[in-house]
């Protein structure tokens, strides 16, 4: 999996604190799961294709068992 | 509204639906929850009902069974008054509990069990508008999500709006306890929305975070909150944050690193007097099975509905009861020995024991909007018998609460008791007053057994280690 943590400390550095009052504490959700959602995505696809080609190879194994075994 | 229909106190957050009971009689006959629902949330469930996806969640138990009643129906029709387009109807769920009283594995499996049911929901076009954990509930010792309405379809580029609160409601106590050892019960309880992450973030320091998840889930959300605070603070306006479209990659791809990081967080059992409670109690083969027997012959008198064992351990009586009654409420203040209890009961299929973690002298209180939202662990349902087994030495002598006030407590359930007295002859009483200033000379068994009878009939006693404890069954008079 791509570290989401390894970004995470770039923005991290970036930014302030404070306190609230008016605002709403998940108005920044938004932000939040767009980084780590553009993150996770990378692995998504990644781990999507990976299993795709890992069930191609097997299942050509497999099948070629198959008819050996026939 | 006719008084055996009722609003429940603690649904209301979501003003498109909310939950309604039914009681009819005292005992648990003729109980339902229903649910009023508005035109669009009814809407939504026709379609959801037909998904295959969705019944397969019924299927499994990983729902609760829900359907539409008609509107002829007499208790819809009371609902309907309220102005509902349509009524549900849900199985019953034997206990409510909240997650400050669950393990660690109880909030993990709860955990899994929402991110299980989002994510084959986003695969199939649809999402869920919130991830509170309150919208799990435990059927024995199995998770069950049980707010059907947070099912709605999901809107092309629309983010998972629950994430933020998955993280406060579980994520984020879940670490706490297995990055750092901190019991998360107490503090769930205060935070009844959950632990928010500029909260989280002050646990973390040093090299604590670079755990795994913390940056990425604590503290960089308590970074961005805070700045966000910073900048729109006073009369600053608010900046529109809302309508970034995300590909379902960017949402799935995150529910499924969240699935991994909570598979990947453990919290080791450590050994506690309770949780050894099976090898290191006081009593010799003879005794134990005396005990045992009692209980037994007690509790099978007749098939009960709910039977709680208050001060259970790792549950060897409620096992005993188990067979007798259609739930068991297995309750503790040591959260090792409940953890125990919950990973062997979790593994029986059809367990009916949930095992909870509460201190018996500091029960969860009634709190949230009103002190109702969310109920004191005593006003949710009464049961039918009570076991407490040398408990009370620790309720009067440890807890400082004297007999009465837990002997009048007791009488509030309007239930069977099946009570151990632990003499002053005992070991344990003799150690607990070892290093005591205060030998409460008023804790004898003569004296017990006179306040017993001001709210009990005794029915039946046996003595026990040559009368250093003995045990009693009253019914209250």
């Amino acid at each position: 999996m791509v570290h989401l943590g390894k970004i995470s400390i770039v923005l991290y550095l970036l930014s302030a604190s404070a306190a609230h009052a008016y605002v709403d504490p998940g108005s920044g959700s938004v932000i939040v799961t767009t980084v780590l959602g553009l993150l996770a995505a990378v692995s998504y696809t990644f781990r999507k294709y990976f299993y795709k080609l890992k069930g191609f190879i097997f299942r050509d194994k497999s099948d070629t068992e198959t008819e050996n075994s026939n | 509204m006719t008084d055996h229909v009722t609003a429940d106190a603690g649904s209301f957050r979501d003003p498109a639906n909310r939950v309604y009971d039914v009681k009819k009689h005292n005992d648990e006959s003729g109980r339902r929850i229903l649910r009023g629902m508005d035109k669009e949330s009814l809407d939504n469930f026709q379609r959801l009902s037909e998904q295959d996806f969705y019944r397969r969640f019924e299927k499994n138990g990983q729902a609760v069974k829900t359907d539409i009643l008609p509107s002829s129906d007499s208790d819809a029709i009371v609902v309907l008054k309220d102005g509902w387009s349509g009524v549900l109807e849900h199985t019953t769920i034997p206990f409510v509990s909240y997650p400050y009283e669950w393990t660690f594995s109880m909030l993990k499996d709860a955990a899994l069990l929402q991110l299980n049911i989002l994510e084959q929901s986003l695969e199939n076009g649809w999402t869920l508008k919130d991830a509170t954990s309150y919208n799990i509930q435990f059927e024995g010792s199995r998770p069950v999500f049980i707010d059907i309405p947070s099912f709605e379809p999901w809107v092309k580029g629309e983010p998972w709006v629950g994430y933020r609160q998955f993280c406060t409601m579980f994520l984020i106590p879940l670490m706490l306890k297995s990055h750092l050892g901190i019991d998360q019960l107490p503090i769930l309880r205060s935070y009844i929305d959950g632990i928010p992450p500029t909260e989280a973030t002050k646990y973390f320091t040093g090299f604590d975070r670079f755990k795994k998840g913390v940056m990425s889930h604590i503290v960089f959300p308590a970074k961005v909150e805070n700045t966000i605070s910073a900048r729109e603070r006073d009369d600053a306006p608010a900046r529109k944050r809302i309508g970034r479209e995300q590909s379902p990659a960017m949402v799935i791809g995150l529910v499924q690193s969240l699935s991994r990081l909570v598979i990947s967080l453990k919290s080791d059992l450590k050994h506690s007097d309770w949780s050894q409670y099976d090898k290191t109690h006081s009593y010799e083969g003879a005794d134990f099975s005396a005990k045992k027997a009692f209980v037994e012959k007690h509790a099978s008198q007749a098939m009960r509905d709910q039977i709680w064992d208050i001060g259970c351990n790792t549950g060897t009586f409620s096992k005993i009861c188990s067979p007798y009654c259609n739930s068991v409420i297995s309750i503790d203040g040591d959260p090792d020995a409940v953890e125990q209890l919950y990973l062997e009961e979790r593994e029986i299929k059809g367990s009916n024991t949930l095992p909870l973690v509460m201190n018996l002298s500091n029960i969860s209180p009634g709190q949230g909007w009103a002190g109702n939202e969310r109920k004191a662990f005593d006003k949710r349902k009464n049961p039918d018998l009570v076991l407490c087994l040398a408990l009370i030495h620790h309720i009067r002598l440890s807890a400082n609460i004297p007999n009465v006030f837990f002997l009048k407590w007791l009488r509030s359930l309007n239930s069977e008791v099946i009570l151990e007295f632990v003499n002053r002859e005992d070991e344990m009483v003799i150690k607990l007053l070892t290093n005591k200033a205060q030998q409460y000379n008023d804790y004898t068994l003569d004296q017990f057994i006179d306040e017993a009878k001001r709210f009990f009939t005794i029915e039946d006693r046996k003595p026990l280690k040559g009368g250093k404890r003995e045990l009693f069954f009253l019914s209250p008079s």
